[in-house]
């Protein structure tokens, strides 16, 4: 099977999909450096073979611990990546800061924290075995930011921890410890939480008995709601969650019970809780308060209308009011990056952004497909899921389909932990995807001796 | 502005590369998957991969010496029939043995095969020899135990 339809091994189509993207990275430098300088150094060629080099660099590793991985993953992600290195190279010279450099750090701090996953999982079935360990780690990150002393508060949602200058969003961290927690619970308990099953008023309802997690994951998602005041994190959490059940159990049921439950829950803390209430009423009404709490979505919708179809260009859109320091996109670095790529690129530019999220869900989803044991599937839906959705929910909020909420547009947007946590994301799919093609190749389960070298 | 033809010409010359790549990248994944849709099918995890949806499907006890008549048991990932405890429906049955009968989704049908039981297994009054699809209503019938099979849509 080495060879595919293009008569490339895997590997080989791996490393020839990396130049267009280290192509792609130079051509946005060199757009931003014209538009900023007038002038076009070989600067931008340079980045681009940095760039280059750090991927293949990466491309090796792959090569020679995880040869049969699935070879569109590591670009597509490298490429968001690179999206956000030239959105963050042009807000520099406006926000006066280094946010693109800082960013270039993360992502190589990224690769390497990447390669040490790897290097140290190859046997990821230990992950099971730990698994109350890794709930536990991944609740405890998520309290974190409540915590005296270390917890910090962003526009009323406590999302992040400080310990000293180290600044850090700890639920991106928790949602690879909770999807590796759901994965394996329901792998051991999914066969109970169907052969139990009893139909009520025409409604397949899960045991009582084994309805336990389910209530205990509404009931984490509503908490995260109201005490931590993560709109966006507790959405996502709960949409994976759910992918999760109905690939477990092949139950359309369970998941619109679980919808209803979230429903009927969210409108409750809707109707009770005044940060969520404000956050709602903006989305519905943002002309209500145009200048304060509707500012920032208002913004955004007129800078992707100022796009059009092909956008203004790069640097070419207006970031910060002229001959002042107001944001006239407040928070572009983050929650408004895609609107600013919109702005630039168009509508063409933000549907490419789009395609690279549907086909990472995609080869992510032909993990899982191909995976031969129960907790590789659900670890690989729960990981994709966990990915799609927060793209999701952060394209959603600054479009106005759905509250906007300051989750991270994966890979893309401004910051450190988000770059960590999912090249680590990308480290697990890639280890399961390397066994599952592995097996798929030599028609049988591998054996496990040599695992833990 | 001397540079704003040159900004342009590099903004497009951004989108044709990116769609290009994108398109390349679509291409080759579709491929992929109908090559592995037609060869790697059967795995042990019972978790269903596509193909057939799986349709809601029960057996419901007409009549049995232990089982309560109208007791219902759901058939997600296959079950067993037979006297033995390590049956997923255990009863007894004079004319049962230990393992007697599985059924299980295929492909978003359900099938019954015999067990090479000591008195076999008829479905609607006929024999089954090897697997045989069970369609809904069919009837299921173990020795003095017998079962009706419901498929939901």
């Amino acid at each position: 099977m080495g060879t595919g339809a293009v008569g490339l091994s895997a590997r080989n189509r791996e490393l020839l999909a990396l130049i267009p993207v280290a192509l792609l990275l130079t051509i946005g430098f060199a757009a931003v450096f014209a538009q900023n300088d007038s002038e076009l150094g070989n600067l931008s060629l340079s980045y681009g073979l940095y760039f280059l080099a750090i991927c293949l660099a990466t491309h090796i590793y792959i090569r020679i611990r995880l040869p049969q991985a699935d070879p569109y993953l590591f670009p597509l992600m490298a490429l968001l990546t690179a999206f956000g290195l030239v959105m963050l190279y042009r807000l520099d010279a406006e926000l006066a800061r280094e946010l693109a450099r800082d960013q270039a750090n993360w992502f190589v701090l990224g690769l390497i924290l990447f390669a040490v996953v790897i290097h140290f999982l190859r046997d990821y079935s230990v992950l099971e075995r730990y698994r109350y360990t890794i709930a536990l780690t991944g609740i405890a990150l998520l309290l974190a930011p409540r915590l005296p002393l270390i917890g910090t508060q962003v526009n009323g949602a406590y999302l992040g921890v400080k310990i000293g200058p180290v600044g850090f969003q700890p639920a991106e961290l928790a949602k690879i410890c909770i999807v590796i927690f759901l994965a394996s619970y329901l792998r051991e308990h999914r066969e109970l939480l169907v052969v139990g099953a009893r139909r009520v008023l025409g409604v397949t309802l899960p045991p009582l008995k084994h309805l336990g997690p389910l209530l205990v994951v509404w009931g984490a998602a509503m908490f995260m709601l109201i005490f931590i005041r993560d709109l966006g994190s507790s959405l996502m959490f709960f949409a994976a969650f759910l992918a999760l059940l109905y690939v477990a159990t092949g139950r359309l049921s369970f998941v619109v019970i679980g919808m209803s439950m979230f429903m009927i829950g969210a409108w409750v803390i809707y109707s009770t809780v005044p940060h969520v209430t404000d956050r709602v009423d903006i989305w519905l009404d943002p002309y209500q308060d145009p200048g304060g709490a509707g500012y920032q979505v208002l913004q955004s919708m007129f800078a992707q209308a100022d796009g059009g179809l092909f956008g203004e260009g790069f640097a070419r859109s207006m970031v910060v009011i002229p001959g002042g320091t107001d944001p006239l996109l407040p928070a572009a670095q983050t929650d408004l990056i895609y609107t600013l790529i919109v702005s630039e690129l168009g509508l063409f530019g933000g549907a490419a952004v789009i395609c690279v999220y549907l086909l990472i869900a995609a080869r992510g989803f032909k993990v899982a497909l191909m995976a031969n044991d129960g907790f590789s599937k659900l670890l690989a839906t729960g990981l994709t899921a966990v990915f799609a959705f927060q793209a999701f929910v952060i394209i959603g909020g600054v479009t106005r389909v759905i509250p906007l909420t300051g989750v991270t547009l994966p890979l893309v947007s401004y910051g450190g932990s988000s770059i960590l946590a999912n090249f680590i994301l990308l480290a697990l799919l890639l280890l399961v995807s390397n066994r599952a093609r592995r097996e798929a190749r030599d028609g049988e389960p591998a054996a496990s001796v040599g695992a833990w070298s | 502005m001397d540079f704003e033809p040159l900004s342009i010409a590099l903004k497009f010359a951004f989108l044709g590369v990116l769609y290009l790549f994108l398109f390349w990248i679509a291409v080759a994944a579709r491929k992929d998957l109908r090559r592995n849709a037609n060869g790697g099918s059967g795995d042990q995890t019972g978790i269903s991969s596509g193909g057939g949806t799986a349709r809601d499907a029960w057996l419901i006890v007409e009549s049995s010496d232990s089982l309560d008549r109208g007791s219902r048991f759901d058939l997600f990932g296959g079950v067993t029939l037979g006297r033995s405890a390590d049956a997923d429906i255990a009863f007894t049955d004079r004319y049962a043995s230990g393992i007697h009968a599985r059924v299980y989704p295929r492909a978003g049908r359900y099938f019954v095969e015999d067990m090479n039981s000591t008195n076999g297994t008829l479905l609607n009054g006929t024999p089954v020899n090897g697997e045989i699809e069970i369609r809904d209503g069919s009837t299921l019938a173990i020795g003095d135990t017998s079962f009706r099979l419901q498929i939901d849509d």
